[in-house]
């Protein structure tokens, strides 16, 4: 078990950037997820860490260890495979034992530790199989079993839910997250799904372009986005996000239309974030502003609506009952209380720059 | 349109059906003919095998015949499989080697050395023969299955590597970077997981460059002249003052062809793959 | 040991091999073509003669310029020959039906055998006397019953022609086989329904999509065409007369019959040089691929 420092950490392909100048501290016994949308960097970072790619500049530390020049073989780290990464040519047995074999650890000491891997996955039936005859969540698996095997002091997770199937994902979640509170091993895991991301993590580090968004608990990251990225990436539906401007206490989209009173400096250019959750649906007149039902979807568990508002469309949450048609004129009121300002220049929250949204004080 | 318009449409569909038919069974026959000529001559006594005749009095005579004096063809053989055998048991390793490097490292110079290694395949054999005669005539090795080795590493290594490179693309490098988070160095990785997964592959690429050393002719024929003769340059052995000895250059025919043939059909999924080096998938 | 060490260990062995047994002849031959280079003259392989022998072979030898034009018509004709008959049976194939795994396996065969035994059995099948092509072509085309092929120039030729596309149709059919089931099924259907006929289909949809694979077999069977020896040498020895004779086949009589090593070496050299850019054009697709 140990901690993890990435330090400046840098990646180059020729002129692209993969990864730029990021550090990390990451806490003995945390699990750290990184998150962002494909090509963001998150797969390089977990593989620099992994040995798998030689970072072109900056320090990785696992304990009290620069690893930079040491092989994968030797960084003490266990890896999950978004693709498994099995052996074909090997029984579930010598796939999950390979890792004891071959750095020679005495032969009594393998059958207990695979048996007892293999029952931690429930995998304890199908030892004698080979991974072709096994299922894809039977795959992951002996993945998992294959990196809880030996205790490692890190453990490098590459997006491995994400050949799953729908419903095998959510079980297996859980899984992965009752497994990883007991063993206690720090834990790194690459997603682009915010679910796992939110659901797993200790702390979650929101990647883009090569550069670490946010780096926070999945509340912090939830409650206080810090840019307009993370504030679009995270949550489902994703925010709501309305151009506008604000004169007078008042926030009004880029067509002039009022949408909420807001306690905030005057500004010219800015943009609105608001969770579709802080977004009430009344009849018509009866809220802040009109709107006009664009679409109206029912979940199951509660419903959405797309609203057209101010020229723009804004989502809104509505619990399960209500019924709406679509072109039906309603009425729509912001929460004042879970108000988001960005500057949509740089993206960046706007907390004390003159304007200040209700969230930041 | 009408039903009866319909009805003459499905005519000449089945037509059609019925010419397509025919002409494969055609060009399939024309494809086999030769062949069967020659197992039909091969069966043939020495005065059937000069009338066109279908119906004859099989005899297994040719076979025994062409074994013994003066042609000899158990020499041949022998000559024949050890070179063949011994020039891919050479060639397989040592392109492995290199295949798995190729097609999991980024080597300087990679792009010109696999262009040179492609190109080596289209240079004329007649062109590189002839240093080797003057220089095998310098130090002894005309007329030996050495030399001979030798020689038809030219013609198979560059099958073999763009060949086992092929496969080695094909297996998942998540493996192999399983196996090394698990602790194995790259040998380890190269031993415990590329060579068990690509042995299919190895085998293919080693029957292929089998073939192709067993069916050589223009190498044999110029470097050797008795004691290394391969068995397509021993066919030349049945030319007699009174013409050719058509019964017995079938029966050697057929010596030469057959076990080629259960060869080619062990690995025929990967035959048009191997001869286009990946061109043509 | 560190990858990038191991990395140029691990081809190395190969490299060595390509260079001793190509790269090395290669660059000695070009250096035999510049000498007198006679085998049965002790010290002439060092003697230089500058570009003689090419000058020679251009200039004084109308056998040279015979067995140019032989194989300039042979590739022709072998390339467009084999190239059509291939492409029909390919279409021929493709849809499928009983016989398509069948046939495909039987295909394998021709291309099996050894080239020298092809030869052997097509100069069995024009046997005057008792060849079986002899006596079907007889049978069919009454004028060709009493010629004897082999001994005829043009004829001999022709029997050249046909045993080298005999040879490579089933090759050629089975990568054609190949680009044709890969073009999306879609595509054709797509042509269909929008009233395509099936001629159509051909020329507008399947064809610029077999094209690169058309290409690749075109530029492969090119090479092997110029390349042609082992056939020519069982089937006519280039005969009668030189009426047969490939550019291969003329640098083997010089350099191993007549003992003319530095000769043969040059025109050998002659002879790599369309190689060079057919390769090149070769490896465009190749690389492409990958």
């Amino acid at each position: 078990m140990a901690s993890v420092s990435l330090r400046n950490l840098t990646k180059r392909w020729g002129s692209f950037v993969g990864v730029d100048n990021q550090s990390i501290d990451i806490a003995d016994r945390e699990f750290l997820v990184l998150l962002g949308p494909s090509g963001c960097g998150k797969t390089t970072t977990m593989r620099m860490i992994a040995g798998l790619e030689e970072p072109t500049d900056g320090e990785i530390w696992i304990g009290d260890q620069l690893v930079n020049d040491a092989l994968p073989k030797d960084r003490d780290v266990a890896m999950v495979f978004q693709n498994y990464g099995l052996y074909p040519h090997m029984t579930v047995y010598d796939n999950i034992a390979y890792p004891l074999k071959v750095r020679d650890t005495p032969k009594e000491n393998i059958a207990p530790r695979v048996q007892r891997a293999a029952e931690q996955v429930e995998l304890s039936g199908f030892l004698d199989r080979k991974p072709k005859e096994l299922s894809g969540g039977q795959r992951q698996r002996v993945a998992l079993a294959r990196a809880i095997v030996r205790t490692p002091q890190l453990f490098l997770m590459d997006e491995p839910l994400s050949n799953l199937d729908a419903k095998l994902r959510v079980s297996m979640r859980a899984e992965l997250k009752h497994l990883s509170r007991e063993l206690k091993i720090t834990t790194v895991y690459v997603t682009h799904d915010q679910i796992e991301a939110m659901t797993l993590a200790d702390r979650v580090a929101v990647m883009k372009d090569g550069v670490i968004q946010q780096l926070g608990t999945p509340d912090e990251i939830y409650d206080d986005p810090q840019n307009l990225f993370v504030a679009g990436f995270i949550g489902s539906p994703a925010m709501n996000l309305v151009n506008g401007s604000i004169a007078n206490g008042v926030f009004s989209s880029a067509d002039g239309t009022p949408m909420v009173n807001i306690d905030a400096d005057d500004c010219s250019s800015v943009t609105l974030g608001v969770r579709a959750d802080d977004v009430t649906a009344i009849d018509k007149g009866q809220g802040f502003t009109d709107a006009v039902v664009y679409a109206y979807e029912n979940t199951g568990e509660n419903t959405l609506l797309t609203v057209l508002c101010g020229g723009q469309r804004i989502i809104v949450r509505g619990d399960r009952h209500l019924r709406k048609e679509q072109d039906e004129v309603i009425g729509i009121t912001l929460n004042a209380a879970n108000l988001y300002l960005f500057d949509p220049e740089s993206g960046l929250r706007l907390r004390d720059t003159g304007v200040r949204d209700n969230r930041s004080r | 349109m009408t039903r009866a318009h319909f009805k003459k449409t499905h005519l000449k569909r089945s037509l059609i059906k019925l010419l397509q038919t025919v002409l494969i069974l055609l060009a399939t026959l024309i494809m086999l003919v030769p062949i069967l000529w020659i197992f039909l001559a091969a069966f043939k006594n020495h005065i059937d095998v000069f009338q066109l005749k279908l119906l004859f009095t099989p005899t297994l005579q040719n076979f025994l015949t062409v074994f013994e004096a003066p042609y000899h063809l158990g020499q041949k053989l022998i000559n024949s499989t050890i070179v063949a055998f011994v020039t891919v048991l050479i060639a397989i390793p040592i392109a492995t080697m290199a295949a798995y490097s190729f097609s999991r490292f980024k080597l300087v110079g990679e792009t010109a050395m696999l262009v040179t290694i492609l190109a080596t395949q289209f240079v004329p054999a007649v062109v590189i023969v002839l240093p080797f005669f003057v220089m095998f005539r310098d130090v002894g090795l005309l007329d030996t299955r050495i030399g001979l080795v030798l020689v038809n590493l030219a013609i198979v290594m560059p099958f073999a590597i763009w060949m086992i490179k092929g496969f080695i693309d094909g297996i998942p490098i998540d493996t192999e970077e399983a196996a090394m988070v698990d602790g194995s160095s790259r040998l380890q990785v190269i031993r415990n997981i590329v060579l068990p997964m690509a042995a299919p592959g190895l085998l293919t690429a080693g029957i292929f460059c089998f073939i192709i050393a067993w069916n050589e002719f223009l190498f044999a024929l110029i470097l050797t002249n008795r004691e290394a003769v391969t068995l397509p340059i021993g066919l030349a052995l049945f030319k007699a003052e009174e013409g050719d000895l058509w019964n017995l250059l079938s029966a050697a025919g057929i010596i030469i062809m057959v076990p080629m043939f259960v060869l080619a059909l062990l690995i025929r999924k990967y035959f048009v793959q191997g001869m286009t080096m990946g061109a043509v998938r | 040991m560190r990858d990038r060490t191991l990395k140029y260990l691990l081809v190395a062995p190969a490299v060595l091999v390509v260079f001793a047994t190509t790269i090395w002849p290669l660059i000695e031959s070009l250096r035999l073509s510049f000498t007198v280079g006679r085998l049965n003259k002790p010290g002439s392989l060092d003697q230089y003669i500058g570009w003689e022998n090419y000058t020679w072979a251009f200039l004084y030898e109308p056998a040279f310029w015979n067995s140019v034009t032989v194989t300039a018509i042979y590739t022709v004709l072998t390339v467009v020959l084999t190239t059509l008959f291939a492409l029909a049976l390919a279409l021929l194939l493709v849809p499928g039906g009983r016989f398509r795994s069948g046939v495909q396996t039987l295909l394998i065969l021709p291309f099996a055998m050894s080239p020298a035994l092809i030869g052997v059995s097509f100069r069995f099948m024009f046997n005057p006397e008792f060849g079986l092509f002899d006596a079907l072509f007889g049978v069919m085309i009454p004028p060709l019953a009493d010629v004897s092929w082999l001994a005829d120039p043009v004829l001999a030729f022709a029997v050249c022609v046909m045993a080298d596309v005999w040879g490579w149709i089933p090759f050629l059919t089975l990568v054609l086989i190949g680009g044709l089931a890969s073009i999306p099924r879609e595509t054709l259907e797509a042509a269909q329904v929008d009233g395509a006929s099936g001629w159509r289909v051909f020329r507008d949809i399947t064809l610029p999509q077999l094209a690169p694979v058309l290409a690749v077999v075109i530029i492969l069977k090119t090479i092997f065409s110029l390349k042609t020896f082992d056939q020519i040498f069982m089937l006519t020895n280039g005969g009668p007369g030189t009426a047969t004779q490939t550019l291969s086949h003329y640098i083997y009589f010089n350099g191993m019959k007549y003992g003319q090593i530095g000769y043969a070496s040059s025109v050998a050299w002659l002879m790599v040089i369309p190689m060079i850019f057919l390769t090149y054009a070769y490896a465009r697709y190749v690389f492409r691929k990958n």
